[in-house]
């Protein structure tokens, strides 16, 4: 038997797997269908099978190209895949390994709607802080739309049926199609470059599917409207319809025909106010005039105005007030200085003066007394003090003892002390309590 | 030049601001209420004379023309 003809699976499979590979029209496939057994691999790899009709492929797709759908895929969803076919030798298995997933259809358009609305809010783009205040009463009305259709015609017949004094500048454009975004943004920047003088901007057209609004969710066409310095109102649609314009507008309307309503007043409006401006400055002007009269007459009534002689009366009272003060005064001066006066006339010296002479010689009398008493005093204590002086003199005289028998030698006048100042045969001076004696000295004892 | 009617009520506004804030002496304030005044008359008959502006459109040239809704 020969085995060599038997071959083995893995070499079959790998095989055909470069059958696959090597074919040009399996490398780049595009595949619509409905998901079903959707399976999300723990390590993030997508296992389903596409199905449609009559038919189903297995599906593979790996964590690299996976994170990059925006959307949760699910069975029953239908989707837009692209990717090449290949063969799993493991199991025999052909199927397509996908690189892109979209959501089919209308879902597509949803999704990108939500993901641009979530990126320029995000960006700020609706914040309330950057919506312009519309004007209360445009001078001028710009218009994008298109030419013909409803839209135009519901806009500018309600501009002239509520304030045909407006003026309006339709820049047409293109709303639909492939090329109403670049067309719209256009017109924005045309209509907003300053040469018009707009004072508000209406964008917008009439009903239609979703793909006929779809120039206004463009992003293109948002950020001229954000960039837009003139106030813009957008009206795409119907009441039910949004669009990422209606969000960035300064303004949504619900309709074309709602925008006009909401870029100009009416006739009515404006006289009402007009009007009202009138009887507010008429009452104004008749309540200050009143308030100013009322004032006027209230100063005009005052007493002194009504009265103008009390003016003077007051004075001459005051005047009367200063006189009796200025009298009283003077008089008491007078009254101080005569009492001053009398005092002065009536006193004892002025009317006794001899008494001044008297107390000068009672003093002198006095003094000439006192004078003989101190003399006399003065000659007592002397005397006294001089028997004193004798008394004491005499207790003291040299001489005064002689008579008590005690005698006194001198030689040569000098009172001797000491035996040694003699020598035998000096003539010594005696002198006694009466009379002297000349003596001769025989012996000198020294002791 | 004549006041346009967009000029005219914004000034009108203005002045009935001014004389309700009180702080206006009444000398001028008789003339602002004057002044006023003829604003709101000339306001007025704009408005209510006032013939329709013609609609225009902007056209590949960059020129505005006159403009009709076609039916």
């Amino acid at each position: 038997m020969d085995m060599n003809k038997y071959l083995k699976i893995s070499d079959l499979n790998m095989y055909i797997k470069t059958m696959f590979d090597d074919n040009p029209y399996l490398k780049k496939v595009y595949l619509r269908g409905e998901i079903s057994n959707f399976k999300s691999h723990s390590r993030g790899h997508l296992y389903f099978t596409l199905k449609d009709d009559t038919s189903r492929i297995s599906a593979v797709m790996f964590y690299s190209s996976a994170v990059a759908i925006k959307f949760a895929p699910e069975d029953g969803m239908n989707v837009l895949v692209e990717g090449r076919i290949s063969c799993y030798p493991l199991q025999g298995t052909y199927q397509i390994y996908v690189d892109k997933m979209e959501p089919d259809g209308l879902g597509n358009l949803y999704l990108e709607f939500e993901k641009l609305k979530e990126k320029l809010a995000k960006e700020g783009l609706f914040d309330s802080k950057y919506k312009k205040a519309i004007p209360k009463i445009p001078k001028r009305v710009g218009i994008i739309t298109a030419p013909t259709g409803a839209a135009i015609r519901d806009i500018l017949s309600t501009i002239k049926r509520r304030f045909p004094i407006t003026e309006t500048i339709l820049f047409p454009a293109l709303v639909q199609g492939e090329y109403a975004k670049e067309d719209i943004v256009k017109q924005i920047k045309e209509a907003d470059s300053g040469k018009y003088d707009l004072d508000v901007l209406i964008i917008g057209r009439g009903g239609g599917s979703i793909e006929d609004l779809w120039a206004f969710n463009e992003e293109c066409v948002a950020r001229a409207i954000f960039d837009a310095r003139v106030p813009i109102i957008s009206a795409v649609g119907h009441e039910v319809d949004f669009t990422i314009a209606d969000f960035v507008a300064d303004m949504r309307a619900p309709t074309p025909t709602g925008a006009a309503e909401m870029a100009v007043p009416t006739v009515n409006e404006i006289n009402n106010m007009i009007n009202s401006y009138e009887i507010r400055i008429n009452e104004f002007i008749s309540n200050l005039i009143h308030k100013n009269k009322l004032r006027l007459d209230n100063i005009l009534d005052s007493f002194i105005l009504k009265n103008p002689l009390s003016l003077y009366e007051l004075k001459e009272q005051a005047l009367d007030n200063y006189i009796d003060t200025l009298n009283n005064y003077i008089s008491k001066k007078l009254d101080n200085y005569k009492l001053i006066l009398n005092n002065l006339e009536s006193s004892f010296v002025l009317n006794n003066p001899m008494s001044l002479f008297d107390l000068k010689k009672e003093r002198l009398i006095y003094t000439e007394k006192s004078l003989d008493t101190n003399i006399n005093n003065i000659i007592i204590k002397n005397t006294h003090s001089y028997q004193i002086l004798l008394n004491t003199l005499k207790l003291v005289n040299p001489l005064g003892i002689l008579d008590k028998g005690y005698s006194l030698v001198t030689k040569d006048n000098i009172i001797v002390k000491n035996a040694s100042n003699i020598c035998e045969n000096d003539i010594i001076n005696i002198r006694l309590h009466k009379g002297k004696l000349k003596a001769e000295v025989r012996e000198v004892n020294y002791e | 030049m004549e006041k346009s009617f967009e000029d005219a009520l914004k000034e009108l506004e203005g002045l009935v601001k001014e004389l309700e804030s009180g702080n206006v002496e009444l000398d001028s304030a008789i003339d602002k209420y004057t002044e006023a005044m003829k604003l709101a008359k000339y306001c007025s008959e704009k408005l209510n004379t006032a013939t329709d502006k013609v609609n225009k459109i902007l056209t590949e040239s960059k020129e505005l023309e006159n403009f009709e809704v076609s039916e």
